[in-house]
């Protein structure tokens, strides 16, 4: 049997404000409990909603980089339901009238490049946080969070498959850190995410049944947590079962999704315009403002790389999955030619070594000028690839690799002269390898090579010794 | 479907909103659910066809917009002032199932 | 002695103040409007050098917050309330001089039209200890009427200050929508609640409205039109004035002694010079005004309250869950008739009852404020006797809820709160001892026009610093 998979995702979004986003209270992230809030961010009567002009402007930015239709009159509505997080017994959200509509992205799949849309982007405020405590067995508190402006992002079901999804997650993370919106750190809470997935019988006209997925607390588990999931109601209906409405949780241990609760029909959040917010309309001239002034944006990077420096697609992607990377790759770029090599260098060994030592590229005491220097030695031939492997960890404290090569010893000889001199004195003193070679074993050529290497305490240039020895192996096994 | 309006039924909504009635309390609310049928004859005999809702006494659009700037942060001590039970800097509840 | 007077005699600040607070105390027993007393000596000791209320003792209806001092909103729920922050008149107040020595009763939650249901008990009727004050700024409306300050702080959502400024024979004035901050007031229905105030003449009116008035940035909805002098402005001439008389409320009235106390002050202001008219509503729409109200204020009442449930504040209950802790907290802190309301409220919420009722309410709503802009069109203001009697006896539970009269002739005023109509109610005459008053609304945003037909009213009457004797 042939199903239908249909997939939607809902993401919410911190936003990087200075303050909340219905309160002059600041943002917090790791502060002590309850130190950055306010009368309004805990709900005390009388209070009232003052929007945050960063969050609407950081909002604007998001809607346009992923082509939505901005509504210039903002409008607010209240989503009423009762719990421990929610301070005024409602949410501030943009029900009626999203900020953006009718946008989309482009994600990349095994089948090649494809479009998601995405159904709206609104504006809402979240929710503090509440933790329990074992030790007391209470929930413990904190309003810190309580009023952080939020994107709300709604995709069109248009996902269908665990694959999709990872990459449409991916794309969406990707494109609101560049234009520097958000942190969205799924990890840290900054990025949240959750998954609609329901399946039908391939043809069939009525939809199957929705299961919501929460708690999905990093990208990977996304594609892994909607593979299980279709998965498993794929075998409740071959085996003739119902699938039920349910919220479930991404389990980490067993990588399968659990039951959280039963959906018990919908809730009622009697939603209603926000009495305390008048229509605002906004500057078009504003708006046009925030959009000329956006960073660029993945695809449009993408679509640079390729036509300046013709990087592969595969690197290409790698390298602007960091945004941070791709720019220090950039400046590297103005001091040499070859972007293969500064792409290799920072995708290998630059990476290698920030991950060791905890630090990011931006705090990093690495000049591009120096990686620049090091590519430009290597392929002028003054030092080998094995040796400049040996620069790294001086560049990346900041040290200048001519001077550090120096001060190490380190240069290739590429003398043909002194080179045929150690090819002649290797070949001397290993006559068996000039028999194997003779008798047709190939390898001896690299025993050789390795033997020369040694001699010239890695010294030599490899390119060269290989030419050497295998034009002196010919001369001499010509008789 | 609908449901009866009787007292239980108005129970169960006072429930939802995190409250009780007593008996006595849900019966004058069926009551009174009377009176309210009988005076929404009155709002029906409106005819609003075509009329929008209003939703502000005028309907004057805003431009402002509060800048990002921190303005007003209490200190824990006030945060917590109007609470007994406080724990570390939290407030504190019974634990609370998801 | 008015307002302007008093801000001028400096010496006598300290004195005026302390008396004014023990006047209040002194009549508690009789009058019990009062929820929490406030000492006047720190506020003495930090009085700026001049302001325009300098001295002047004041109550605030105890649904404004202010910082330190308990604020209650008249139920138990939020009988240990200490807020955290002042509302924004409060400091307008603090820089113009004026002392608070009174957060006065007010029916629960500003629910409710008689001051009864406040949890310390009746607000009783300075004129007539039998009868009730009025609702829901009764505790304000009292302390102005009986003499112990000469202005006090309410609020008006359908009517809570203009009736029981009817009921007390005071000056109370609804100013227009977003005319004063709304921060740090306990709200009721956000789209209907107005901040206003109790006087005991035009000219002190004036004054309080130049100290209140004026844009807030943390409340969005308040207006950004610059503050006119209004004392300056204040002037009686009505020549040129066009009045209509509200024909649906007269022709409804009950009672023929205010029909003809109104119609002898209509003649008076026609002799003064202005235009007298009529005005008539559709009936359907004047029938429909307390359903449209009652629906509007109960939905958005039930949702702004939901913040009332013990955990960050207020009288916490205890429970072995989150959801009991919150259960019980409402249950015992919200009194039967507002739980009531907030059943009906959120009914009225409901996804599949919303069309029918809350928005069908909102799109009368609009029809009723287009009549009155048609009203307005051609008159500068809608005049008609604030209520059909003075106040009600306490023990009166015979008011029929559904019958022409009472539909029309008392819940006439809401117009003001529908379309943010500067309102406001002036003592006209007395029946039995007691006060009633005409109530007067005139165009958004022109409250000078407003003071000026009420001091012209004032003039006529002669009720300037009406005091009621307690007896």
């Amino acid at each position: 049997m042939d199903y239908d998979v249909t997939i939607g995702i809902e993401i919410h979004c911190e936003l990087k404000t200075r303050t909340k986003m219905f309160s002059g209270a600041p943002c917090s992230f790791g502060r002590k409990a309850n130190t950055c809030t306010n009368e309004v961010d805990l709900g005390h009567p009388g209070t009232l909603p003052c929007l945050n002009k960063e969050a609407v402007a950081q909002a604007i930015k998001a809607c346009t980089a992923l082509h939505l239709t901005i509504d210039p009159l903002v409008r607010f509505d209240r989503k009423n339901y009762y719990y421990s997080d929610l301070p005024k017994g409602f949410q501030i959200t943009q029900q009626f009238h999203p900020l953006g509509r009718d946008g989309w992205i482009m994600i990349d799949t095994a089948e090649g490049p494809r479009r998601v849309g995405i159904e709206r982007i609104h504006m809402e405020e979240d929710t503090a946080k509440q933790f329990h405590l074992s030790s007391v067995n209470e929930t413990l508190l904190d309003y810190n969070r309580a009023g952080t402006p939020l994107i709300e992002i709604v995709s069109r079901p248009d996902i269908t498959s665990g694959e999709e999804a990872q990459a449409y997650v991916e794309a969406l993370r990707q494109t609101l850190y560049y234009i520097g919106v958000s942190d969205v750190k799924m990890e840290e809470g900054s990025m949240r995410c959750d998954v609609n997935v329901s399946i039908k019988p391939k043809g069939s006209a009525h939809l199957g049944t929705k299961n919501e997925i929460k708690n999905l607390n990093s990208i990977a588990n996304v594609g892994k947590a909607v593979d299980y999931e279709v998965g498993r109601q794929k075998q409740i209906l071959e085996s003739g079962g119902r699938v039920e409405q349910e919220t479930r949780r991404f389990d980490e241990a067993t990588k399968t999704t659990v039951l959280m609760r039963k959906k018990e029909g919908n809730v009622d959040y009697k939603f209603f315009p926000e009495p305390n917010i008048f229509p605002i309309r906004l500057d078009p001239e504003w708006i046009r403002q925030i959009q000329a002034s956006m960073p660029e944006l993945p695809e449009a990077r993408k679509l640079r790389y390729e036509k300046e420096y013709g990087l592969s697609d595969h690197d290409i992607n790698i390298l602007i999955a960091n945004k941070e990377l791709s720019e220090f790759f950039e400046r590297v770029m103005k001091s040499t030619k070859n972007a293969k090599s500064a792409c290799n260098w920072l995708l290998s060994d630059v990476s290698a070594w920030l991950n060791k030592h905890e630090t990011l590229i931006t705090d990093c005491a690495l000049k591009p000028e120096d990686l620049a220097k090091m590519i430009g030695m290597v392929d002028s031939g003054k030092i080998s690839s094995a040796q400049a492997k040996e620069l790294v960890d001086d560049i990346m404290q900041g040290r200048d690799p001519e001077q550090a090569a120096e001060a190490k010893g380190l240069k290739q000889v590429s003398d043909s002269g002194a080179l045929s001199a150690m090819v002649n004195e290797v070949l001397d003193a290993n006559p068996q390898a000039i028999e194997d070679f003779r008798n047709g074993k190939d390898r001896a050529v690299g025993f050789l090579v390795g033997q020369v290497m040694k001699k010239s305490r890695g010294q030599a240039n490899p390119g060269m010794v290989n030419q050497l020895i295998s034009a002196e192996l010919k001369k001499r096994t010509a008789q | 479907m609908e449901e009866k309006k009787d007292a239980a039924y108005f129970k169960r909504l006072a429930h939802q909103l995190m409250f009780d009635l007593s008996d006595a309390e849900a019966e004058d609310i069926v009551k009174e659910f009377d009176t309210l049928g009988r005076q929404l004859t009155l709002l029906d005999a409106v005819d609003t066809e075509g009329v929008e809702p209003m939703v502000y006494p005028f309907e004057e659009e805003t431009s402002f917009i509060r800048a990002d700037e921190v303005s007003n942060v209490i200190s824990q001590d006030e945060a917590l002032a109007n609470v007994d039970k406080k724990l570390e800097g939290h407030f504190v509840l019974p634990k609370v199932v998801k | 002695m008015m307002i302007a007077e008093m801000a001028k005699d400096t010496a006598g600040a300290e004195k005026r103040c302390e008396a004014a607070y023990a006047k209040a105390q002194a009549l508690q027993p009789k009058l019990n409007d009062v929820i929490t007393f406030v000492d006047p000596k720190e506020q003495l000791a930090k009085l700026p050098a001049e302001g325009l209320m300098r001295g002047v003792p004041v109550a605030l209806k105890d649904n404004v917050c202010t910082k330190g001092i308990r604020t209650t909103a008249g139920s138990r729920i939020l009988e240990n309330y200490v807020p955290i922050y002042n509302a924004n008149i409060v400091d307008r107040l603090a820089a113009a001089g004026a002392v608070t020595i009174a957060k006065a009763s007010m029916d629960e939650l500003a629910m409710g039209g008689t001051n009864l249901t406040c949890f310390q008990g009746p607000v009783y009727n300075p004129w007539d200890q039998t009868r009730m004050s009025g609702g829901s700024s009764g505790g304000s409306a009292v302390l102005v009427a009986s003499g112990v300050v000469p202005m006090a702080i309410g609020s008006d959502t359908g009517d809570s200050i203009r009736k029981p400024a009817s009921f007390c024979g005071v000056v109370g004035v609804k100013p227009s929508y977003g005319r004063i901050s709304r921060y740090g007031i306990i709200p009721y229905a956000s789209s209907l609640d107005h901040v206003g105030y109790f006087t005991r003449s035009i000219e002190d009116a004036c004054v309080a409205l130049k100290v209140l008035a004026g844009r807030d940035d943390r409340d969005m909805t308040s207006s950004n039109r610059p503050v006119p002098d209004y004392p300056a402005l204040l002037n009686s001439d009505l020549h040129g004035r066009k009045i209509a008389v509200f024909k649906n409320v007269i022709d409804a009235l009950p009672n023929p002694e205010t029909k003809k106390m109104f119609l002898d002050l209509m003649a008076k202001l026609q002799e003064r010079g202005a235009e007298i008219g009529e005005f008539e509503f559709r009936d359907d729409l004047m029938k429909a005004m307390l359903p449209t109200y009652y629906l509007i204020a109960n939905c958005e009442a039930t949702a702004n309250h939901s913040n009332l449930d013990g955990i960050r504040f207020g009288v916490r209950q205890d429970g072995a869950s989150m959801e009991e802790i919150m259960t019980n907290s409402r249950t015992k802190g919200f009194g039967p008739l507002i739980r009531k309301r907030f059943v009906i409220g959120s009914y009225g919420l409901f996804q599949e009852n919303q069309d029918r009722l809350f928005r069908k309410a909102q799109k009368v709503r609009r029809l009723i404020v287009d009549q009155a802009y048609e009203c307005f069109r051609d008159y500068d203001c809608l005049i008609a006797p604030a209520s059909a009697d003075i106040a009600p006896r306490i023990d009166d539970a015979s008011r029929d809820q559904l019958s022409d009269g009472y539909l029309i002739a008392e819940n006439h005023m809401v117009i003001g709160n529908f379309g943010g109509f500067p309102s406001m109610s002036v003592p006209m005459g007395f029946e039995q001892g007691c006060p009633i008053g005409v109530n007067l609304t005139c165009r958004p945003f022109e409250e000078s026009v407003m003071f000026g037909l009420g001091k012209a009213v004032e003039e006529i009457t002669g009720y300037r610093d009406l005091t009621a004797e307690v007896k």
